[in-house]
């Protein structure tokens, strides 16, 4: 290791540091205090740093009366279902483009790289119009199937990217000894890969959770209702209590925290090591 | 031998066939058929009010955007939406990672901490900002009058000018992580010896930065920043969620502007002709980027 810099230059490099540090988390900190205030206490001025008692009307309120409760779970199960296809399909084809040398491998995974590329906002007035032929509207499957095919292009990529650094001889190797192709794959590949499999898990739940301008045209009851679509229809009531909207938003930012603390070194080495190589 | 030899090919094709169907069977009907048939669309007259008899209607939607002032600040306030939050984004995330670079005592809570907003939804730390940024009770103005900066506060998300900058602000705090997650990641891989061997020849650190540094991570910068570009042009969730692209359509892009036809105006039509545009913006900017990366040869595209 190289030693470099003065102390103030030391100094300044943390300070800088801080500052930063500061910018990321001052935004999450002021949400969860909103959400623990009293009402009356959110509308004072000058503001209060810290709630002169915790509250929680905010939380009682979002699942009491706002069936926060059912979003949840309509958003937990159409961001699972959805990663865990994701998951497989992406696995399944990752590994071949990895493996096997074909024809229209090339134009597959331009259209891949492209199929990344398109906005799932710019899809929704066909996908729409293709789930309503089918009576799929207001239907959490059409969701999920949906979400698929948005989180699908970019994990393949990404399972291409971590199965090319597993070396192909080990499985030959084995072959050899007498298993088959596909016994190979899941005794030798699939277990080396679990990291990055986890991580196209969690990516993809992240996304899914996270989308909200298909669900807003595609769900009309308000018991299917996402998380982010709830959100949504908060904003447009005029009159929301920010107590109660910041409750909202620590319960919908949450899950991706929590995956995400758990999560992140294996997809940031997924997204440096396997996405940006193509 | 050959027969056997074109058996186990066949078979293997097959086996090939299979592994792919399931992901590109999904993207072919669920992405390619939609922007196909979304290019139809946008040639015809379907509205929420009418749902059985679409008609062509040549350009018209085309032409009534043409026509439509909102159209042409959602352009041009895409550009400088593009523009200031890529270049923001890349230099602040630039030093960033040059501040981690060398390990200090809890850089990987640090990092784990401070990288967050890049996996969290757009749409709801928009609406997060929009309360930090409120003109009444608003920690941010709290914060500048107390330091004496401002007398009163400002209401950010009314004034037109105020509000896009804001919007971008937010953009820009939100893409940090990821380019310096990107960076980081480059610099990591810099062979030490190189700047060993510089210090030798008595090199300057800011000659090192430039003729070291510099040179090794360009392929992922020039990358980054392009592919950057695109999903920030197709990011509206932080604008939604912040002023849903107003005031009077300060804030629109045209990813907003799009959205904003689909949710109100209902005129599928016409929001398609949009997304016909952004589509063509795109196809011509990825054929640019294949072939800007493809000469630095990055991948194998």
């Amino acid at each position: 290791m190289r030693r470099r810099g003065s102390t103030f230059g030391k100094v300044f490099k943390t300070f800088l540091l801080f500052i930063y540090f500061l910018m990321a988390v001052v935004p999450l900190y002021w949400i969860v205090v909103t959400s623990l205030k009293e009402p009356t206490e959110v509308y004072t001025w000058p503001l209060k740093y810290w709630p002169t008692h915790i509250s929680l009307s905010g939380y009682k309120f979002l699942f009491k009366f706002a069936n926060f409760a059912q979003f949840f779970k309509n958003s937990l199960f159409t961001s699972l279902t959805a990663s865990f296809f994701a998951m497989i399909f992406s696995t399944l084809s990752g590994y071949v483009m990895a493996r096997y040398k074909f024809t229209y491998k090339k134009t597959l995974i331009v259209l891949l790289f492209f199929a990344q590329m398109i906005p799932t906002y710019l899809l929704m007035i066909p996908q729409y119009r293709m789930f309503s032929d089918i009576g799929l509207i207001d239907n959490l499957w059409a969701l999920v199937i949906v979400y698929v095919n948005v989180a699908v292009s970019f994990s393949t990529i990404m399972a291409r990217g971590f199965f090319s650094r597993i070396p192909k001889n080990l499985e030959e190797a084995a072959m050899i000894d007498g298993t088959s192709r596909i016994g190979a794959i899941f005794k030798i590949t699939i277990p080396l890969s679990l990291p990055g499999i986890a991580a196209i898990f969690s990516f993809s739940f992240v996304n899914t959770w996270n989308e909200l301008f298909t669900a807003a045209l595609f769900i009309n009851s308000s018991e299917k209702m996402t998380i982010p679509v709830a959100l949504n229809s908060f904003v447009s009531k005029a009159g929301i209590q920010w107590n109660v909207m910041g409750a909202g938003l620590v319960v919908a930012l949450l899950p991706t925290i929590i995956v995400f603390a758990f999560a992140q070194r294996y997809i940031i080495a997924g997204l440096t090591k396997g996405a940006l190589k193509g | 031998m050959k027969d056997k030899r074109r058996k186990t090919q066949t078979k293997l094709n097959r086996f090939i066939f299979w592994m792919l169907f399931p992901t590109f069977g999904i993207i072919f009907v669920f992405t390619y058929y939609p922007t196909l048939w979304g290019i139809i669309l946008s040639f015809k007259d379907y509205t929420v009010f009418n749902f059985q008899h679409i008609h062509f209607v040549g350009f018209k939607n085309f032409i009534s955007l043409f026509e439509d002032p909102n159209f042409y600040q959602a352009a041009w306030n895409t550009l400088w939406w593009i523009g200031a939050s890529v270049f923001f984004q890349l230099i602040l995330g630039f030093i960033l990672a040059l501040l981690m670079r060398y390990p200090f005592k809890g850089r990987n809570l640090y990092a784990g901490i401070v990288f967050y907003p890049w996996a969290l939804s757009g749409f709801a730390l928009g609406i997060l900002w929009s309360w930090l940024l409120n003109g009444q009770f608003g920690l941010i103005n709290d914060i500048l009058i107390k330091a004496h900066i401002l007398k009163h506060g400002i209401n950010f998300l009314s004034d037109p000018q105020y509000a896009f900058y804001s919007v971008i602000g937010v953009n820009i705090w939100y893409g940090i992580p990821f380019f310096a997650i990107m960076i980081l990641a480059a610099l990591q891989s810099i062979p030490e010896s190189l700047y060993e061997a510089s210090e030798i020849d008595g090199a300057t650190p800011f000659a090192q930065f430039l003729h070291i540094t510099l040179p090794f991570i360009k392929p992922t910068l020039v990358s980054t920043v392009l592919l950057r570009v695109i999903w920030v042009m197709n990011f509206p969730d932080i604008i939604y969620g912040m002023t849903r692209g107003g005031p009077a359509g300060a804030t629109n892009i045209l990813a907003t502007y799009m959205i904003n036809i689909v949710y109100f105006d209902t005129d599928y039509s016409r929001a398609s002709a949009v997304g016909v545009i952004i589509v063509a913006i795109l196809t011509i900017y990825t054929l640019i980027y294949l072939k800007v990366t493809s000469s630095y040869e990055l991948g194998e595209i």
